[in-house]
């Protein structure tokens, strides 16, 4: 019945609406759920054979010693920063419209960086040994080697991720009361646990409410810091197409641009089927579409500035490595990555494409596929083509890479198909802020 | 001395803030105010004579103690097992500054300062917060995650009659002893 | 191999490494370097002894860790290698734990194969039946072939031979130079090859003669040849070699004058007339060549007038110059024609005496001209020889012409006894196969050339249960002629004893010495000889086949020779210089010939002589002359290499199969230029794995050069004061010695021998071809060819690359774990056991020298014997790179402080420097001034691979010295 309406919801609506949403699902549920397990099971098989027989079954090699897993964790982590920015920096800067999409952001954020945190893991050569990078106590006095990218990684990932969860699950207990409140039976005494008791008291929510704004400011310069660290994975290597002061702006960007890409391909579909028009409005694709169109273009212009600088330098092995990706055998790629990132979005100038979840949803595809491609591009060819002559060479995927990178896309669907109809992928407490307050006669409002 | 709990329950923000503004003004100030999201209006009105969460205290020794936590890791670990990595010395080397290369080390301290203090600002709230609690609160009704305004007010049993009175006029649904 | 084994080898031979295997007596083993009387674990003993993989006899001394040979060196008291070895010899323990290695005593049953037997019933079979023919009256039928042996072991064969009334012994080489002893009897009447002193020559005029890969002597030629022509205090010789293809020896001349096939002994009559027009010549030399008119010979050979004259002013003025003819552009069936142009030359110029040193001859002079071969091959095809008896090393059915039909004759033969020690396509036709020892576990003598005696002693016990050849034999002998030991013409017990009596006098008492040494080297006064000068004629080779054909060069190989060595897996995976490819082979054509077929690189095509038919992957070559086509020589893969290494191919690769049997008239020698063969495409694709991404290096100056005037110059002048990096950083400072390197790449001649040592000393797996083509093969050292100028006639430089060990290494800094760090002796460290496999440090290296574990690799049983026991075999999943032979330093410093010493200059040896012919890698401390190393660090051509990046390397380079003709 709330399908299609337009009306403002009272509280009440709001409770049932959201309750709504984790109702039994039906068949297709279930069906996704398979297709999506069944992709994964090939995804630990697949790893399971490399850890087995070696780094060899990736198509990894000589120059190309990173490739497809690197690619694919740098996607992930991107995708991870839209739902920070949307629960905390939109948060700072009181952006009501967040409040209806941004628990669903931040699930996505949590579940992508879980989906990143697999790789490091999948890509090194000898895994079981990968806790050698934590910083743990040991009587030999063997640390890792803190000047090391790959280190500020294992600590910006684990922040970011501990984090997020926090916020997460903070933003999450006011929420679970009232399912507690609504629910009966197991799932009531579940929900009492989780909830920890909360009682929607003054007390509670004044220090409820500092706290969700201190991690709000503490998130917003994570979320920017943790690109620019995975950045430096780059920008601190020799490798030409690496080398360069550009990145960490230049991936925060990228990764925002993704990151909105995902939020409305996971938000669209829960719109539709759950019937929340009510809460996503026009007025939120509006609005996402404009940020998708705005990071689009900053985008554009880094795209730009790279190929000036690495021009400009007048560094023979920087322009080479350049008109070699440009034109040479990845060149397919980098013009795909052109057309995604810098075309298809031009399309959102127009507001009636703004508001079109169906072309919506095209750009957004259009833009994931061009982010993965832009990391793939600053990997492979770059590699394939820099110092050394005697060692280019051309990286060909492999089986188990192409398993383990579409896996990886299962892993995350998983989890977010789980979440959805776990908890409420819309916050009742912020969708209720939303709503002007019940006022009994005007005379006495304020 | 024994207590009465006498719970007014509102459909509305401005009956709820009206009974506040009413109980102040009689001098009760022992009440809990249920709410099914933070209100500023009610808020106002109860802020006035509390002092602010003191969360940021938290957050703030949590933060510092991750910076500090950080520079001791790096700069310790590089002076007992200091590799020359990239031709550069990590301890104390030829009158350079120590390490001769910190800056890395202040990454690390960012990201820890962030991590400790987020958790110890959660650590905060829950204390604060008296979560998590086991048994609910005898003034608690669900309808308070829903759609409803409750004000509790301690007082004592004599008294429990005109708190009653005052609720009512000031617009309550339904007021109740507990 | 299993346990037990393993403990046999080490058991025995701690007995072997005092007592030298099973047969021999114990007092007569001696270590080169420590004389140890037992064992003493972790403690190398030394033994000298001389490489058989090849004619050349290069002395080596063997490493012997614990009882099993781990590694074997170059004999630096042997006059003819000098302390280095090619990477044939390097390879040559892959042929001792060779995975397929004949176990013990095999009989033929029937059609059923191969049957195990003991050494009496096998022995047994053999003699009875040679006793048969004997009393029979048909001793005639009795033939014996074996590979050169000119020492006592050709002695007692010849004695055996003699006892029994056999055919007199056939020594087969494939590669006999039977022209140039032919033309040596024309013009000097003297039937020798003599020694050729290139390093007196000013000027080197070779005509096809492969020096530096396999002609005569490869290594002493390679060495003596950088001692002409490297740079050297403002001097330098001139080297100008005349080929149809750019072999690797071409692309190491100043000037590389490519010509028509066949059209050698023209060229050279032509230079000799242009010489003679000059006045830089006797008279008298202008009747052999008067025949010749320069414009018609220009045409004919595709040689310029010009570059003739100037080729004959070069040599004419060299005082002296040199003029050699070989390889297989020479062996046609013009080839002795051309042998005496070339003497004419030497002789008009007045190099005979000079550099053309008779005396001192080397002992191809004594192998069985090719014809004779033939015509045994015809006594057996006649049913003529009943027993044919063929020594270890000899595989006449892979290395003769298909045309002989050997393996038809040698199947009429009623018996064939083999004693071949790894399987190989003649033993496969015998019928009792007794597998002889390896040389590495042998007795015996070779010399190499007169006045040069190098000896055998076994440096281990056998890895198999093998018998030395002469035991077996003289065993065999007495039962066939039924007299026992100590009677009758053969009464030696074994062969060592009548090894020993041989060598009593040549020792003079000295025994132990001579062992230790590595044999009795002295000299030979050199043999006057006068030259007739007769008209030379100038007739092109008769060439088989299509005449609308192009001229098949079937060219020996480097690194399999005739395809002895191509057992080693190790040399199956050291890249060909010149093509960079590894483990196939291939059919290399001109771009021309590409264009009008149609075919890209690794297409298959159809190689079609008269003879048969060859499927090959095409190799394009810019610079092979359009009308020829080129195949290598040796390429075959054992069983285990099938499929482990390579796909199961079981196709012949092998040219000898399109040959047919045509040899030199004068000469007798084998006409290995003697057909045309057609091309046909085959549509199918066999990718070539080809390490070398491009030769071009895209101005990045990998590889430098200067000009000799240039050279000059710097050299008076000295090298300018070098700019100090300018850094916020302290430099590191070096409490001890800082190790680094200098690599002069004017003297690398691109032999590969420093690759495959690396790959002996450092436990290097192979990793087959499909990850070699893949770019995963694991050399921590590797040989680069980048070439110049026009592609159809570049001018190539050689590159040994390995890690730089820099001092600002970008590989360090981003190791998570403190993997990669700089040792404070100025190496870059690699702790394998902390590796996490992140592959970060592979990915900022500039040079890409670092190497990563892409599998779990294995080593085949026994191969895993020879594993250095002084380094880790690397697990799966972590990187690993050249350690500067950290093993080698650290044994050093021991030695030094065990003898209460500084480590000395030249004290640490690492194993690429330690092989290398030329000499052109240095090792040492930079901090000592005095050291080899740091002079040279301060030479003006020294520079840096890659200097802008400012990584600074330990390791300097050399920049190679060009004369102007290379680039022409």
């Amino acid at each position: 019945m709330s399908n299609g309406r337009t009306s403002t919801p009272s509280f009440a609506d709001v409770n049932r609406d959201v309750l709504r949403t984790l109702e039994p699902p039906g068949n297709l549920y279930f069906a996704w759920m398979c297709f999506v397990a069944l992709l994964l099971a090939g995804f630990f098989f697949a790893w399971a054979g490399q850890v087995w027989w070696g780094m060899g079954m990736a198509g990894k090699r000589v120059p190309q010693m990173w490739a497809m897993y690197i690619t694919t964790f740098v996607f992930w982590i991107g995708i991870g920063h839209a739902g920070t920015l949307i629960s905390a920096i939109l948060y700072l800067f009181r952006a009501r419209w967040r409040t209806s999409i941004y628990r669903g952001a931040e699930a996505m954020t949590i579940f992508a960086v879980m989906t990143a945190g697999l790789f490091p893991l999948i890509h090194a050569g000898r895994m079981w040994f990968a806790y050698f990078l934590l910083p743990y106590a040991n009587q030999r006095y063997l640390w890792p080697n803190f000047r090391s990218p790959l280190v500020w990684d294992v600590f910006a990932i684990s922040t970011y991720l501990s984090i997020s969860t926090v916020f997460f699950i903070v933003g999450l207990v006011p929420d679970i009361a009232a399912l507690r409140d609504a629910s009966t039976g197991w799932r009531r005494r579940i929900f009492s646990m989780l909830a920890l008791g909360w009682e929607g008291s003054d007390t509670q929510w004044r220090h409820y409410r500092r706290a969700y704004g201190l991690l709000a400011s503490l998130a917003t310069p994570l979320v920017l810091s943790v690109h620019s660290v995975v950045s430096w994975d780059f920008a601190m290597a020799l490798v030409p197409g690496w080398h360069s002061t550009l990145f960490a702006p230049f991936f925060v960007d990228g990764a925002i641009f993704s990151g909105f890409a995902m939020v409305l391909i996971l938000i669209l579909p829960m719109r539709h089927f759950f019937h929340l028009h009510a809460y996503v409005t026009e007025k939120h694709l509006d609005m996402m579409g404009k940020l998708i169109l705005v990071t689009g273009l900053v985008l554009t212009y880094f795209y730009i500035c790279e190929v000036f600088t690495s021009l400009y330098s007048g560094e023979h092995i920087e322009k080479a490595s350049l008109f070699w990706k440009v034109t040479a055998t990845y060149a397919w790629a980098l013009w795909t990555m052109y057309f995604c990132n810098c075309v298809a979005p031009l399309v959102l100038f127009w507001k009636r494409a703004r508001t079109s979840p169906v072309v919506l949803y095209v750009v957004s595809i259009l833009v994931l596929i061009g982010m993965w491609f832009e990391r793939f591009n600053i990997i492979v060819p770059s590699l394939g083509h820099d110092f050394y002559p005697y060692t280019w060479g051309i990286y060909y995927p492999s089986p188990t890479d192409s398993m383990i990178v579409i896996g990886s896309f299962a892993f995350f669907f998983l989890l977010f198909l789980g979440f959805i109809k776990l908890m409420p992928s819309l916050s009742i407490v912020e969708v209720k802020e939303t709503i002007p307050p019940p006022v009994r006669d005007r005379a006495h409002g304020h | 001395m024994a207590t009465e709990t006498v719970l007014g329950v509102f459909a509305h923000v401005d009956t709820t803030v009206r009974a506040l503004e009413e109980l102040r003004a009689r001098g009760y100030h022992d009440l809990t105010v249920y709410t099914p999201l933070p209100v500023h209006e009610i808020e106002e009105v109860l802020e006035r004579d509390r002092p602010v969460s003191r969360v940021r205290l938290f957050t703030l020794i949590g933060g510092l103690t991750g910076i500090a936590s950080a520079f001791l890791l790096t700069i310790w670990s590089s002076l007992v097992w200091g590799l020359v990595t990239g031709g550069k010395y990590l301890q104390p080397a030829g009158g350079s500054i120590i390490g001769a290369s910190l800056p890395p080390f202040f990454i690390i301290a960012f990201e820890m300062m962030v991590l400790f203090g987020g958790l110890a600002t959660v650590i905060g709230m829950v204390v604060l917060g008296r979560l998590p609690r086991l048994s609910q609160s005898r003034a608690y009704d669900p309808r308070f995650s829903n759609d409803r305004f409750g004000v509790a007010v301690h007082c004592a049993p004599e008294r429990a009659a005109t708190v009653h009175e005052l609720l009512r006029t000031s617009g309550a649904e339904e007021v109740k002893s507990r | 191999m299993n346990r037990r084994d393993f403990f046999k080898i080490v058991t025995v031979s701690g007995a072997a490494a005092a007592t030298g295997g099973c047969q021999q007596a114990s007092e007569s083993i001696l270590p080169l370097v420590v004389p140890n009387e037992h064992l003493v674990p972790g403690v190398a003993s030394w033994f000298s002894t001389v490489c058989r993989e090849c004619p050349a006899g290069c002395g080596v001394i063997a490493r012997n860790r614990e009882g099993r040979v781990v590694k074997l060196e170059g004999n630096p008291d042997h006059p003819v290698s000098a302390g280095a070895l090619c990477l044939r010899g390097q390879a040559a323990l892959q042929g001792l734990y060779h995975p397929d290695r004949i176990t013990g005593p095999q009989v033929r049953e029937g059609s059923a194969g191969f049957k195990a037997a003991t050494w009496d019933a096998a022995s047994k079979t053999v003699a009875d039946k040679l006793a048969a023919l004997k009393n029979g009256g048909k001793s005639r039928a009795i033939a014996v072939v074996t590979q050169l042996e000119n020492g006592n072991l050709g002695g007692l064969l010849d004695r055996w031979v003699q006892a029994l009334g056999a055919r007199p012994r056939v020594t087969l080489e494939p590669f006999a130079y039977e022209s140039i002893r032919a033309a040596n009897r024309a013009t000097f009447n003297r039937d020798a090859i003599p020694y050729y002193a290139f390093e007196d020559a000013e000027v080197v005029l070779s005509f096809g003669a492969d020096f530096i890969e396999t002609w005569l002597s490869n290594v002493s030629y390679a060495r003596t040849f950088k001692r002409m022509h490297s740079f050297r205090d403002g001097r330098a010789g001139t080297f100008i070699h005349v080929e149809p293809r750019q072999s690797l020896t071409a692309a190491n001349a100043d000037e590389w004058v490519r010509n028509a096939p066949g059209t050698e002994g023209l060229l050279a009559l032509a230079i000799l007339r242009a010489m003679v027009d000059e006045g830089m010549a006797d008279r008298r030399f202008g009747e052999a060549a008067a025949s010749v008119d320069l414009k018609r010979a220009a045409d004919e050979t595709g040689v310029s007038v010009e570059t003739i004259k100037r080729i004959a002013k070069a040599f004419g003025h060299a005082k002296p110059g040199l003029a050699v003819g070989g390889g297989v552009s020479v062996s046609g069936t013009n080839a002795t024609q051309t042998q005496i142009a070339i003497n004419l030359l030497n002789a008009a110029a007045g190099n005979v005496g000079k550099t053309v040193r008779f005396g001192a001859d080397s002992a191809y002079g004594k192998v069985t001209p090719y014809a004779e071969v033939a015509n045994l091959a015809g006594a057996m095809a006649g049913g003529e020889i009943e027993a044919l008896i063929l020594g270890p090393g000899v595989n006449p059915v892979f290395t003769l012409p298909s045309g002989l039909k050997l393996a038809d004759a040698i199947r009429k033969v009623p018996l064939v006894v083999s004693f071949a020690n790894v399987p190989d396509q003649t033993s496969e036709l015998a019928h009792v196969v007794l597998p002889d020892t390896h040389w590495l576990e042998s007795w015996g003598d070779y010399s190499p050339r007169e006045g040069v005696v190098g000896f055998l002693q076994p440096t281990m016990s056998p890895v198999r249960d093998s018998r030395p050849m002469g035991d077996t034999l003289l065993r065999i002998g007495r039962a066939a002629l039924g007299v026992e030991e100590g009677k009758g013409p053969i009464p030696w017990p074994t062969f060592e004893q009548y090894l020993k009596g041989a060598w009593a006098p040549l020792v003079k008492g000295d025994l132990e010495g001579a062992l230790r040494r590595g044999g009795v080297f002295g000299d030979v006064a050199p043999a006057a000889v006068t030259a007739k000068v007769a008209a030379a004629d100038s007739t092109p080779p008769k060439l088989a086949g299509d005449a609308g054909g192009l001229t098949l060069l079937a060219y020996p190989s480097l690194r399999f020779y005739d395809g002895r060595s191509a057992v080693s897996s190790w040399l199956q995976e050291a890249p060909d210089s010149m093509t960079q490819a590894v483990w196939d082979a291939w059919v290399e054509i001109s771009t021309d010939t590409a264009k009008k077929l149609g075919v890209v690189q690794g297409d298959m095509l159809a190689v079609k002589s008269p003879q048969g038919t060859l499927e090959l992957p095409a190799y394009i070559s810019p610079t092979l002359h359009p009308s020829a086509v080129a195949i290598p020589m040796g390429h075959r893969y054992t069983p285990y290499q099938r499929p482990r290494y390579v796909a199961a191919d079981t196709k012949s690769v092998n040219p000898m199969d399109l040959l047919p049997a045509v040899a030199d008239a004068t000469s007798g020698g084998l006409a290995f230029m003697s057909v045309k063969v057609t091309l046909t495409k085959l549509g199918t694709r066999r990718p070539l794995a080809v390490l070398q991404a491009t030769h071009d290096q895209d101005h990045r100056e990998i590889a430098q050069h200067v000009d000799l005037g240039a050279a000059r110059e710097q050299a008076l002048r000295g090298r300018p004061a070098e700019e100090a990096h300018p850094t916020l950083y302290p430099d590191q400072k070096y409490p001890g010695p800082r190790w680094g390197m200098t690599i002069d790449v004017d003297a690398c001649v691109g032999c590969q021998a420093c690759v495959v040592s690396c790959q002996a000393e450092n436990n290097v797996p192979v990793v087959g071809k499909a990850s070699a083509a893949y770019g995963r093969q694991l050399h921590w050292m590797r040989l680069e060819r980048w070439a110049e100028g026009k592609p159809e006639h570049p001018a190539n430089i050689f590159l040994p690359m390995l890690c730089q060990h820099c001092e600002v290494a970008p590989c360090e800094p981003v190791c998570p774990v403190y993997a990669a760090y700089r040792t404070e002796e100025g190496l870059n460290g690699q702790v394998y056991n902390r590796c996490v496999g992140t592959r970060y440090c592979g990915n900022n290296c500039p040079y890409h020298v670092r190497r990563f574990n892409w599998f779990q690799y294995e080593f085949p049983a026994p191969l895993e014997v020879q594993l250095n026991p002084d380094v880790t075999v690397r697990q799966l999943g972590v990187m690993e790179k050249c350690t500067m032979c950290v093993q080698r330093i650290i044994a050093g410093k021991d030695r030094a402080r065990d003898e209460k010493r500084a480590v000395r200059d030249g004290d640490i040896q690492t194993a690429c420097q330690q092989t290398c012919p030329t000499q052109a890698i240095t090792f040492g401390n930079l901090k000592d001034e005095g050291s080899g190393a740091t002079k040279l660090t301060h030479s003006p051509r020294a520079y840096h691979v890659l200097e802008e990046i400012g990584t600074r390397p330990s390791i300097t380079y050399l920049r190679k010295v060009v004369r102007g003709g290379g680039h022409a």
